[in-house]
């Protein structure tokens, strides 16, 4: 059952060590350093800009473990994943403007929190009503029904008709001081990184428990042959359906999180290039590992980050190419899926699994 | 009158699906790139256009283009993925339509363009109690001599005949002495042949900006309406979302504002998938353990 190497003359006697978190107090130091590091060194070395790109990459990392469980753990391939981070985000916008809170959650500054639970509830739900198809086609159609829910959610109902309330026009603003967290109002890049860590943390712990448990094996088995899943006895719509709910519940998280962040927020953070980006970050990463998602979205962003970096200097010899920058960035994207695809189709988790290998195992490799 | 339009311009989009299924039933391969596909036509024969070429040469330039990029983009990217698992394919398939967009973009920027000297006088024709625009006459006559020489092609040529038999079993057909690799370069050559004269034909109807790309994207419900791998499928599927986007643009429009004409064929489709979830006349694959 344990995924990770132990060394050698360490073995478990018992169930409990065997499902342990941390399985040797080497692992668990380690650990405990990265959330030192996380916590309390980079927030102390990292400018606002730094803060600003890691805020990107826990956005990319909580939208892409949605994707991850569909695609990765359950096998139900979406291109619409955008559709619920966006429902997520409205929701949790609409619910912070407009609902009536009573005056001590506000005192108390738990109506953000409080929203954003019902931001992820309601976005699993809609995930579940998108992810209906699936109990009758799979594959190449079950994509198709996916790109549908982006192209009514985000265009059409989004657009037409929520962005309508309030009288507000295309964009929702947020003014300062309407986000808060307890007594902490959301207003710089330092605290909105100490809300996305937490709730990165949160969820990704969370999804590694959960595909671990009863649940994740169910998954695991409809994603390897879905026929001899249903022949196993497993009941292969709930599950399915179930994996639509959590990947729609993280990605209303996703969304909501997103918020704190935005001064406004309009549909047109939420286009289909991004359905599409957070696969591309998986399928980068490594597809059915969580460790490649949050490999894939590092990378991603901080080689586009590095691309636009590069091309700040060219800018004065091409002018033209700031303006262009947007479609540098698509086409490169692009082309790292392919090459990824076509050359590392095990992606970045598997190159790391090798080194840890390596170094478990050094010097004798054999 | 509504319904005429959408018979024409669902000419093109059966034209474009029928470029699709062919990669589908060749290949295997799965493409979410089509739209690309049409930008890159039509942007290739507007330059050669705009160029001071006729129009017909301009496309004939374009459709040269076609062939030698839809070659090379099959040795370059596809070919190397042949027997790899669904999604591996159409993940690439994706990052190659961002790759063409981002460059299309690049090179061409995102401005609306149009054909100067319009090609198709703005003169409508009268067919009895009919008016419809010349661009679209015209489009729809385009789409169909195409759609007949590609049958054709298909039927009473050597080539064709052995794209067909690799479609119909591709082990037999290596069997036989038929080249499977160059099966697959023609059927993305004639794939990008067809997608780049739908593009130009498209963007003669509206003026040509990425949003034709979108229109491309409309091949997806047509295959499925028809099934994935049907060639009278496609170009049933395709005339009937053409008809189905023009009647819910005149007609729902009022009631829900906000473009039901660019989502209408994909609600559609979601819920046909419902009931048919193999398109009308696509095999029904039985699965076995």
């Amino acid at each position: 059952m344990s995924t990770t190497w132990l060394p050698c003359g360490t073995y478990h006697q018992n169930y409990v060590h065997d499902h342990a978190w941390w399985q040797t107090k080497f692992i668990k130091a380690k650990m405990i350093l990265l959330l030192i590091i996380l916590f309390v060194i980079i927030p102390l070395v990292a400018d606002s800009y730094g803060l600003s790109i890691l805020n990107l990459v826990g956005y990319t990392i909580l939208g892409a473990i949605g994707v991850q469980l569909l695609i990765g753990f359950c096998g139900q391939i979406t291109l619409g994943h955008a559709a619920f981070i966006a429902v997520g985000a409205y929701t949790s916008t609409l619910l912070i403007l407009e609902f009536p809170w009573p005056k001590i959650l506000m005192d108390w500054g738990l109506a953000y929190p409080i929203s954003i639970l019902i931001a992820a509830i309601v976005s699993g739900a809609w995930s579940v009503l998108f992810g209906l198809p699936c109990a009758r086609v799979k594959g190449f159609y079950l994509i198709l029904t996916t790109m549908a829910a982006q192209f009514i959610t985000v265009d059409f109902i989004i657009t037409g008709y929520v962005s309508q309330i309030g009288g507000r026009g295309q964009a929702f603003s947020l003014p300062p001081g309407t986000i808060k967290i307890g007594p902490w109002v959301i207003d710089s890049d330092l605290k909105v990184y100490f809300v996305m860590l937490v709730l990165v943390i949160v969820c990704v712990i969370g999804v590694l428990n959960l595909i671990r448990s009863r649940v994740g094996r169910a998954w695991i088995a409809i994603r390897d042959n879905d026929i001899s899943a249903e022949v196993m006895g497993i009941n292969v719509i709930k599950y399915k359906l179930l994996a639509f709910y959590v990947a729609g519940f993280i990605g209303g998280v996703a969304g909501a999180f997103w918020i704190s962040n935005l001064a406004a927020i309009s549909p047109e953070h939420f286009p289909w290039f991004w359905s599409l980006w957070l696969v591309g970050v998986i399928l980068i990463g490594g597809v059915g590992s969580i460790h490649g998602t949050i490999f894939g979205s590092v990378f991603m962003v901080v080689v586009m980050e590095m691309l636009q970096l590069a091309v700040i200097p060219l800018a004065d010899i091409y002018p033209k190419l700031l303006v262009d920058f947007l479609f540098i960035k698509e086409a490169v994207f692009g082309l790292a899926i392919c090459v990824f695809m076509i050359f590392e189709p095990n992606g970045l988790a598997y190159r790391w699994w090798q080194m840890k290998n390596y170094f478990n195992l050094w010097p004798f490799s054999y | 009158m509504t319904v005429t339009t959408g018979i024409m311009v669902g000419g093109i989009y059966a034209l474009v699906a029928l470029g699709w299924v062919l990669i589908y039933k060749c290949s295997g391969v799965l493409n979410l790139a089509m739209g690309e596909l049409t930008l890159i036509g039509a942007y290739v024969s507007l330059s050669f256009y705009s160029m001071g070429m006729p129009f017909l040469l301009a496309l004939l330039c374009s459709l040269i283009i076609g062939l030698v990029l839809g070659i090379l983009t099959e040795r370059i990217f596809l070919d190397k993925l042949i027997g790899e698992p669904v999604l591996t394919v159409i993940m690439v398939t994706v990052g190659l339509s961002f790759f063409f967009k981002g460059t299309v973009e690049f090179i061409w920027g995102t401005d609306t363009r149009v054909f100067t000297p319009p090609v198709f006088s703005i003169e409508p024709i009268h067919i009895g109690q009919i008016v419809i625009g010349q661009v679209y006459l015209w489009s729809f006559v385009a789409a169909i001599i195409l759609l007949i020489i590609f049958v054709c092609f298909f039927k009473y040529t050597r080539w064709g005949l052995a794209m067909q038999a690799t479609a119909d079993d591709e082990m037999a057909a290596l069997s036989l002495g038929v080249s499977a690799r160059f099966v697959y370069a023609a059927a993305w050559a004639i794939a990008f042949m067809a997608a780049g004269v739908g593009g130009t034909l498209l963007g003669n109807i509206n003026g040509l900006n990425i949003s034709v790309g979108y229109l491309g994207l409309l091949v997806l419900p047509a295959v499925v309406l028809g099934g994935l791998n049907s060639v009278p499928g496609a170009i049933v599927g395709g005339i009937t979302i053409g008809v189905l986007q023009n009647l819910c643009g005149a007609y729902l429009d009022r009631y829900f504002p906000g473009g039901v004409k660019e989502v209408a064929p994909f609600a559609f489709m979601a819920i046909f998938l419902l009931f048919k979830p193999h398109g009308l006349w696509g095999w029904e694959r039985i699965e076995r353990v």
